[in-house]
């Protein structure tokens, strides 16, 4: 076996999970029949939970567009799709220097994530939560009649 | 925390399979070899996302198996030093806390990367188990393992094979993360929300 790339490339949680969904995770509730194996099941079971359950393609090339302003490392944009921080203090642990670089600016940036990036599964505002559900249903139906 | 990787492997596939098409027959071989598998310094193996190419089929005289040289693409679960991490509670001892995945279950936080200044007490519900707890302004916050726990990868280690285990050790573990939770914004989430 040799290794031709070790690196081809990174993957947010939602392309990996779109990946596991357009190969039948989602839809198959016995988990047999799908064409997956149990260890790929655990991811998609751990993926659901994350944000990235709820976001979708568009959301975030919008992100990546608005975020070009902010100068942020690669690393960085990465973990901010990821975990959707919600406040200034869960920004704080993924932007090194944070104050240096960015000082009163934070705060925009924080808005800007809440209004691109779809919230997770469990969060605690109810008037957000339940829309981007409601979004997100009609569009698994779609895949499951195709 | 995933990425894509580019491998190219030999792969036998045996005689029984000729029945399926070539590409089935290949990806149930390398899923068979390489799925839920730790490749040293690369990663966890989560899934095979695509073939890239497919040469040869050159039968070795002896042989009733063709071999085909495959170039495929792995996805591949390995955080990078920095990132953040979401993960649920497993074990909490007096060396630090153990947290899972779900599908990786071997992250560790040691007692010198929990936040400044914390302490533990027994657990009242189970003997082996403490209960850490961090002191911050004079209140106390438990970690419990009743929501996710946010951490910071401090380091990914891929241990070699042992060559001998006694008995009773854990289990080897191929690949282990240390975690850290010494700042701003980590640790259950409730601390932060």
């Amino acid at each position: 076996m040799k290794i031709r790339k070790a690196n081809a490339g990174t993957l947010t949680n939602f392309e990996v999970l779109d990946f596991l969904r357009s190969r039948g995770a989602a839809t198959d509730p016995t988990r047999v029949i799908a064409p997956m194996a149990q260890s790929e099941f655990k991811v998609y079971d751990y993926l659901v939970q994350t944000a990235a359950c709820n976001q979708t393609k568009e959301s975030i090339d919008e992100f990546l567009k608005k975020c070009k302003q902010y100068d942020l490392a690669k690393a960085e944009i990465l973990n901010i799709i990821n975990i959707r921080p919600a406040s200034a203090v869960e920004i704080d642990s993924i932007i090194e220097e944070c104050e240096k670089r960015m000082g009163e600016r934070v705060e925009e940036l924080v808005e800007m994530v809440v209004q691109v990036l779809p919230p997770p599964p469990n969060e605690p505002k109810p008037e957000e939560g339940m829309d981007e559900d409601k979004e997100e249903n009609p569009i698994a139906e779609q895949m499951e009649a195709s | 925390m995933f990425f894509l990787s580019l491998i190219e492997h030999t792969l036998r596939v045996p005689p029984h399979l000729l029945s399926l098409p070539l590409n089935k027959a290949i990806m149930g071989e390398l899923e068979k070899l390489f799925l839920d598998k730790v490749i040293a310094n690369l990663g966890l193996c989560i899934s095979v996302y695509d073939i890239r190419s497919i040469d040869g089929g050159f039968i070795f005289p002896g042989d009733g198996a063709s071999t085909y040289t495959v170039k495929f693409r792995l996805i591949m679960f390995r955080p990078f030093v920095g990132e953040i991490v979401t993960a649920k509670l497993k074990e909490s001892d007096t060396n630090g806390l153990r947290l899972s995945l779900g599908f990786f279950d071997d992250i560790y936080v040691p007692a010198h990367l929990m936040p400044n200044p914390s302490q533990f007490e027994p657990d009242p519900e189970n003997k082996n188990q403490v209960r850490w707890m961090w002191e911050f302004q004079g209140e106390k916050y438990p970690i419990d393992g009743i929501d996710e726990i946010r951490f910071r990868v401090h380091n990914v280690n891929y241990p070699s094979i042992p060559i001998e285990q006694p008995k009773e050790s854990k289990p080897f573990a191929p690949m282990v993360i240390t975690g850290s939770l010494d700042y701003d914004g980590l640790g259950p989430i409730s601390w932060w929300v």
